[in-house]
Order: C-alpha cells, then sequence, then structure tokens
C-alpha cells in the first residue's frame, strides 16, 4: 500500500513542477536555517573541549553582592575561591583560572595581540586539553613560580613560524620571556572561560592575587565532583558556604553565587533578576517560531490548493467506497514524502551553507559541522512540518462531497 | 460600489482566502522587525562619529604604581607623560577612564535636573588634552583648563545627545544639574558633539565627562594616545618598551582604535546580515507561495471570467479585478499587521524613537503591496489573455 502511496506522490510531484518547487524551496531552506542554528548551538554550548568531565563538574562565574543603593557583580577574586570554595569537602579537584587578558608581544616587527590566561595545578587535571608537545605546568612549578608558559597551536605558528616543535623555546610576551612547556590544541573564543593564547602558572602575574582580600576579581572555578551521583551534594555545599559568607561591607545585604552545570553558567549574564536561561530560551524560541511559521502557512496553502486540484481523483476513490480515514492517511503519507524530500535537498544545502560559513572565518577555530544530532533533530523537524502543513489540507479534502468533487471538473 | 462587490467576491472564498491574508500578516510582521532593524541601524550610522579614531591608540595599563602619596603619584605619571611626547610620532596624549571607545567597559550613572531623573548616562573622566587627543569638536562653551581646580560647583561637559534631553534648543553653558539624589550641584561649561562609543551602528547616548582631579591617577588605566599618520610597528614596539620598562609591574596592552572599530561594527553586522538574508528569504517564499495560489485561483475561475469577457468587459478591466482583489487582502491583513505593530511605539517597548518604527512599519507596507503586486501580475495578465469562446466551451 505505502508502495502505492509512493508512486502516486512521486507522479503528483512531476505533474505540477511548480508547485513542487515551491513547497521544496520552502522546506528545504527552512530546514537549513534550523540546521544551521542547531549546529551553531551545538558547537558552542555542546563541544566538549577540553572540559570533556562536564557531566561532573559545576562551575563557578559570578558573584553579585547588593544592596539597597547598591549593586556589585562580576568574576570571583583569587581569594575568594582559593579561601572560601577550596574549604568544600565535595570536590576532588577545584580548577581555578583567570578570565584571558589582552597584552602585546613584538616579533620582528610584527605585532602580534596575545590573549593570556593565568591557572592553578588542578585546572589541568580537569581539563583535558589536548597536547601537541610538552605538557602542562606541575604544582611544584606554580610554587616556584616558575616562568613557564603552555601555548595554542595558533600561538606557536604565528610566533615561531612553521617549524617542529617548540618546547623548550622562549616566548616573550607582556614584556616578560616565558619558556614554553607545552603546546596545546586551539579552543575557540566562543568557549570563553577556557580560551586562551598563553596559558601561565598565576604565581608569576605581575599583581599579588594572594594580598587582595575583596571577594570580586579576575577569576572562575570549575569544582570537579568524584562521580556524577555527587553533583547535586556538591551543588548543596556550595550553596550552604555561600550562606556562611560575611558580607565585605554594610551596603550590602544580600550576595549571591552559585555553582552551575557548564549551560547556565555559560549564559549567566551576572544579574541575579535576570536570567541567561530565560532570556536564550526567549530569543532562539521567538527566531525558531518566525522561521517556521510563514513557510508551514505557504505549504498548508500550496497544499489546499494541490488538493482542490485533484478533486476529481479524490471524488472517484471515494465513489469507489474510500473512507475517509485511508484519504487522509494517504495524502499525510504524500505530504511527508514531500517534506523529507525537501529535507534530503535542506541537508545538502545546510552542507554547503556550513562550508561557506567555515570559509569565512567568522570566529576563528570555531568549525560547524553537521553531527548525528543535528541531522536526527532536521529529520524530526521534517517530519513535524510534513505533519503540521498536512493535517489540516487532508481534513478539508475527506470533507469533499463526492458529487461535487465529479463534477468541479 | 466595485469595492463592494470585490468584498463580496472575497467573502465567498474566506477559508482559503484566510489562510492567504494570514500568510500576509505574518511576513508583515517578520519584515516590519527587520526594517526596524535596519532603520535603527541606518539612522546611526548616518549621525557623525563624533571624533578622529584613525591615528589614535589606547594604552591599557594596570596596578602600575601604589603609593599613599598624590604628589610622588602625580609625579610618577608626569614623568611617564613627559617620556611618551617626547617621542616624535606622538603628537598628542590623555589618560582617561577605562570606557574608552570601541569597548565593552561602561561606567553609568544617573542625575537630576529640576526634579526629573536621567539614568543610564555614560560618565567619562578625561584631562584637558582629551579633545585635542581625539579631535573632537566643542559645539558649545568650551572643554576644561588650568582654570576649573577649585570652583564652587563642579564643572562637568556633556555631550549632545544630552543637552538635547536636558535643555532641548536652550542654552546649556552655564545651568546647573544635579547627581543622583540632586545635591551636588554641577556646572555645565560646555557642549560636545557626541561620540559613537560603540561603533557606527550604535547610538551615542547620554555622555557627562569630568575633569581628572589629584587622585584620579590611583584608578585610571586608559591612555588615548595620538600618533601621526605614518607610525610604524617598530615604533609601536618601542612605546611598548617604553610603557613597559617605566611600569614594571603593569600588563600593557596597546590597541588602535581602527581595528577596534572594525570588530566592534562586526557584531552588529554579523546578525544584521544574516537576518537580512533569512528575511529575504522568507519574503521569496511567501512570493512564491502567494504566486502559485493566485495563478491556481485564475485557473479556476476560467468560467466566471470567461463570462465577464462574453459580456463586454476588457482584458485591462478583468486583470486590474485581479490586481485589485490581491490589492483588497492585502490591505486587510496590513490592518490587522500595522495594529501589531502600532502597539510598539505606543508601549515604548524597545526604548526606540517613534520615527523609527513609523518608517520601518512604512517600508514593510510598501514592501508587501509591492510583493503582492507583483505576484498577481502575471497570473492577472494571464486572465487577461482567456478568450470567453474557448472559456466557456469548457464548462
Amino acid at each position: 500500500m505505502l508502495k502505492n502511496y509512493f508512486k502516486i506522490a512521486i507522479a503528483v510531484l512531476r505533474r505540477r513542477k511548480f508547485f513542487t518547487f515551491i513547497s521544496l524551496f520552502g522546506i528545504s531552506f527552512t530546514l537549513t536555517i534550523l540546521l544551521v542554528l542547531t549546529a551553531f548551538i551545538d558547537k558552542v554550548v555542546g563541544d566538549t573541549y577540553p572540559d570533556r568531565k562536564r557531566d561532573r563538574s559545576l562551575y563557578v562565574t559570578h558573584l553579585q553582592e547588593s544592596g539597597k543603593n547598591a549593586m556589585n557583580s562580576s568574576t570571583l577574586s583569587y581569594y575568594f575561591l582559593s579561601h572560601f570554595v577550596a574549604s568544600l569537602k565535595t570536590p576532588v579537584k577545584l580548577g581555578i583560572s583567570s578570565g584571558y587578558e589582552g597584552t602585546n608581544t613584538y616579533v620582528n616587527n610584527k605585532k602580534l595581540a596575545v590573549n593570556y590566561k593565568y591557572t592553578n595545578a588542578d585546572y589541568w587535571d580537569i581539563m583535558e586539553y589536548d597536547f601537541t608537545e610538552g605538557k602542562a605546568f606541575s604544582k611544584q612549578q606554580i610554587d616556584n613560580a616558575d616562568k613557564v608558559a603552555v601555548i595554542s597551536e595558533d600561538m606557536k605558528r604565528d610566533y615561531f613560524g612553521d617549524i617542529p616543535s617548540v618546547v623548550g623555546k622562549y616566548i616573550e610576551a607582556d614584556n616578560v620571556k616565558y619558556r614554553v612547556i607545552g603546546v596545546v590544541k586551539n579552543v575557540p573564543i566562543t568557549s570563553y572561560n577556557l580560551y586562551s593564547d598563553i596559558y601561565l602558572p598565576y604565581t608569576v602575574s605581575k599583581t599579588n592575587f594572594k594580598s587582595d582580600h575583596g571577594y570580586l576579581g579576575g577569576f572562575t572555578a570549575v569544582l570537579l565532583a568524584k562521580s556524577k551521583a555527587d553533583v547535586p551534594g556538591m551543588r548543596d555545599e556550595y550553596a550552604a558556604m555561600m550562606r556562611r559568607v560575611p558580607f565585605q561591607s554594610k551596603e550590602y545585604d544580600k550576595m549571591y553565587s552559585r555553582a552551575e552545570p557548564y549551560l547556565q553558567s555559560y549564559v549567566n549574564t551576572g544579574n541575579e533578576s535576570m536570567s541567561g536561561v530565560t532570556i536564550v530560551l526567549i530569543t532562539i524560541g521567538i527566531f525558531v517560531l518566525l522561521v517556521t511559521v510563514l513557510p508551514t502557512l505557504n505549504l498548508v496553502n500550496i497544499n489546499i490548493t494541490r488538493i482542490m486540484e485533484r478533486s476529481s481523483e479524490i471524488g472517484v476513490r471515494k465513489a469507489f467506497g474510500a473512507s475517509s480515514g485511508t484519504l487522509v492517511y494517504q495524502f499525510l503519507v504524500e505530504n511527508i514524502i514531500l517534506t523529507l524530500l525537501g529535507g534530503l535537498i535542506g541537508v545538502v544545502l545546510s552542507f554547503i551553507a556550513i562550508q561557506v560559513i567555515n570559509s569565512f572565518h567568522l570566529i576563528p577555530n570555531l568549525v560547524l559541522s553537521i553531527n548525528f544530532t543535528v541531522l536526527g533533530i532536521g529529520l524530526l523537524v521534517c517530519f513535524f512540518f510534513g505533519l503540521l502543513s498536512g493535517v489540516y489540507p487532508a481534513w478539508r479534502m475527506s470533507k469533499l462531497n463526492v458529487v461535487t468533487a465529479l463534477k468541479a471538473q | 460600489m466595485m469595492f463592494k462587490h470585490l468584498f463580496k467576491l472575497i467573502w465567498n472564498k474566506k477559508k482559503q482566502n484566510f489562510l492567504l491574508m494570514t500568510e500576509m500578516l505574518f511576513s508583515f510582521l517578520v519584515l516590519f522587525a527587520v526594517f526596524t532593524l535596519l532603520v535603527y541601524y541606518y539612522d546611526n550610522y548616518k549621525k557623525p562619529m563624533g571624533f578622529e579614531y584613525q591615528n589614535v591608540w589606547v594604552v591599557s595599563y594596570n596596578n602600575a604604581y601604589q603609593t599613599k602619596n598624590v604628589d610622588s603619584l602625580n609625579t610618577y605619571y608626569e614623568i611617564l607623560r613627559k617620556n611618551i611626547k617626547a617621542m616624535p610620532e606622538v603628537r598628542e596624549l590623555s589618560f582617561c577612564s577605562f570606557n574608552t571607545p570601541f569597548t565593552n567597559n561602561m561606567s553609568q550613572g544617573g542625575m537630576t535636573y529640576h526634579q526629573k531623573r536621567f539614568d543610564h548616562i555614560n560618565m567619562y573622566t578625561a584631562e584637558d588634552s582629551y579633545p585635542a587627543t581625539m579631535n573632537m569638536q566643542v559645539l558649545e562653551g568650551r572643554w576644561f583648563n588650568k582654570t576649573d581646580v577649585a570652583t564652587k560647583n563642579k564643572p562637568i561637559v556633556i555631550n549632545s545627545d544630552f543637552k538635547e534631553q536636558l535643555f532641548g534648543k536652550g542654552k546649556a553653558v552655564g545651568q546647573l544639574i544635579g547627581n543622583n539624589d540632586d545635591k551636588d550641584k554641577m556646572r555645565v561649561i560646555g557642549v560636545v558633539q557626541s561620540i559613537k562609543m560603540k561603533g557606527d551602528y550604535a547610538p551615542a547616548g547620554l555622555g557627562l565627562y569630568q575633569r581628572t582631579d589629584t587622585g584620579s591617577f590611583r584608578w585610571m588605566g586608559k591612555i588615548m594616545v595620538q600618533v601621526v599618520p605614518d607610525a610604524s610597528a617598530a615604533f609601536e614596539g618601542r612605546l611598548y618598551k617604553t610603557l613597559a620598562n617605566y611600569m614594571k609591574n603593569s600588563n600593557i596592552e596597546i590597541e588602535h582604535l581602527t581595528n577596534k572599530r572594525t570588530s566592534i561594527n562586526y557584531f552588529t553586522l554579523v546578525p544584521m546580515i544574516v537576518l537580512s538574508i533569512v528575511g529575504g528569504f522568507l519574503a521569496i517564499n511567501v512570493a512564491l507561495g502567494l504566486f502559485g495560489v493566485l495563478w491556481y485561483n485564475i485557473n479556476q475561475r476560467r468560467g466566471e471570467i470567461g463570462l465577464r469577457r462574453a459580456v463586454g468587459a476588457s482584458g485591462n478591466a478583468v486583470s486590474s479585478q485581479l490586481i485589485y482583489e490581491s490589492m483588497i487582502l492585502a490591505t486587510l491583513s496590513l490592518i490587522v499587521g500595522s495594529f501589531f505593530a502600532v502597539q510598539f511605539p505606543l508601549l515604548n517597548v524597545f526604548d526606540l524613537s517613534a520615527g523609527i518604527y513609523i518608517s520601518a512599519m512604512l517600508l514593510a507596507i510598501v514592501f508587501i503591496y509591492l510583493l503582492v503586486f507583483v505576484c498577481s501580475l502575471y497570473p492577472g495578465r494571464q486572465a487577461a489573455a482567456i478568450y470567453p469562446a474557448v472559456a466557456l466551451h469548457e464548462e
């Protein structure tokens, strides 16, 4: 039976090439937009390089202090993280790193903009950076304040040029010479808490982080639990710790900071009255709605037109005893075949679009790709589309009166 | 009379027309959104930048010199100033607060004038040499100078946007405005052309400048440096060494405003291009759909059209009837769409001026009419070509 429907569907599609083209154009283009969007989101928040232990980690990125007349929100200080957060029992590791900051270096009369970032030793135990050579700095080296650096592949190429090995060589940044001890694969800047060109031990910083006892500063932390099951306990322990932390000044009467899963921390606005997750969801929701509603309406319109055109066929089938259910079923199948065909074209189009976007290098090191998640979502969207745009026309069709349908021609 | 008849025709096919109208309505709303954004960006774009960024570099430093003594603090930075200025490639420089052009750094506050509160005012702190470094235009009054040290009311300079809000077309110089709780009165001594700090496509916003005082060096972290047009990377390296060797405990970064402008514009341009492409394709999609449906409708109505031709209607009359019909459909959906769109300026949803919404609305309306007109042109022509004898014979 299905095979028959399939044959009919193909015959119908070939009869009115213009309508087929309109339908396919609408479906494939909408799908392309949605696929590129999902590929982007998937890459930005779903890519687990280098923090592969995400499911047993919690991220601390903000602290907000507020009172009647004052509000202050920022990343945290080294003191806060090493004094209060380090006292927690559940985390087995506490990775602390500063946000990346810019400086310059000058090689052969050429200027290089360099982003650097300070980390502690646990950071390297939690993160699984891919080292193309060398290794990370150890606790010993941090305690000795050794001037050593881990650099990214991009930095290696820009600073040293095309040479096989740079471990042991010196790189000058911020007017200081550091010995390169490791080279890691690039992280795109969209993973803004992990990205940098040069990673340095926090002890070599020109600012003495330990002397400053304020709560706000330039650092974030990753808390690693022993197992996935310990994560909720770790979050609660952090919340309990926050209730004990004394206020810095009388100006404030509230203090917020949370250990959050990656996604929440990624979109944290730093403002307690405005949840980043809600904003992102609403924005994406409105965009998707606008992008899908129009082509769906278009499809419904076209589908109705097509059915009316086939009224004589429907009349004949009804006259020979086909029930409304059968006809609706047939039409839905046809429509789903049409949308899947559009989906196929859409996947090809998205593939091309993604190649084009990648070739523009809009964001360095952010290489989009269509993976199975994206493809699965695409097929699901197609199926949904087919049903949505087919149900109403099919219902209209099944309502056709046999006599009028036959007479129409 | 004719319109009444056309309405009847539309009403008779209300089910099918309803879907068409919903489609037009949604396309109107999408276009309205896209055009609002485009008009908003264009509106900002055509306003002057307010300063010359071409040969200005920004030096960022931190944590340079710790001392309790104000005099030695000032001496420390005056020596640095002399060292930089001694370089032949440097024309002018000015220390200033960290909210420099084309960064995301902001420092905002509120002011009170005649019991009216103004919020989101960008607070800048700068030296006497700031306008010369940035090539800013002073529109009224003057910029700060040495005489501003000991005055009863703290002197301030405001930007033209803020002046417009405070005094309209009136005179600004000499007026007193109060701070947050309207206590400390400050005297306006000058008005400068607003600077688009967030790039070409963003509004300048309200701005207020304060003169640096003796303690400002404690917290300032930026130096604006105007260099000669052909300053090379070798010179930049020298400047960098000079700074880094003088401020041993500091992290130094030199950035060019030209590059910073490009990258901040990029963040507005990319979403704009993406939205325009998406909007464009949606419009094509809708156009194709409309075209198909109208075309099909005409084929359905061959009998009716043939009859009209037979009783004496000219080909033009038939095709314009069809075009009128679709235009009426468009008008109906545009009325509903405008009802939604007009809520944006009425409720002041996104803090944009009403003019932007209205121009966007007009653009979207014109666009939809054009789209519908073009889409019904060909089907209308086709209808005009129907021969009554043939069409009536088919029945």
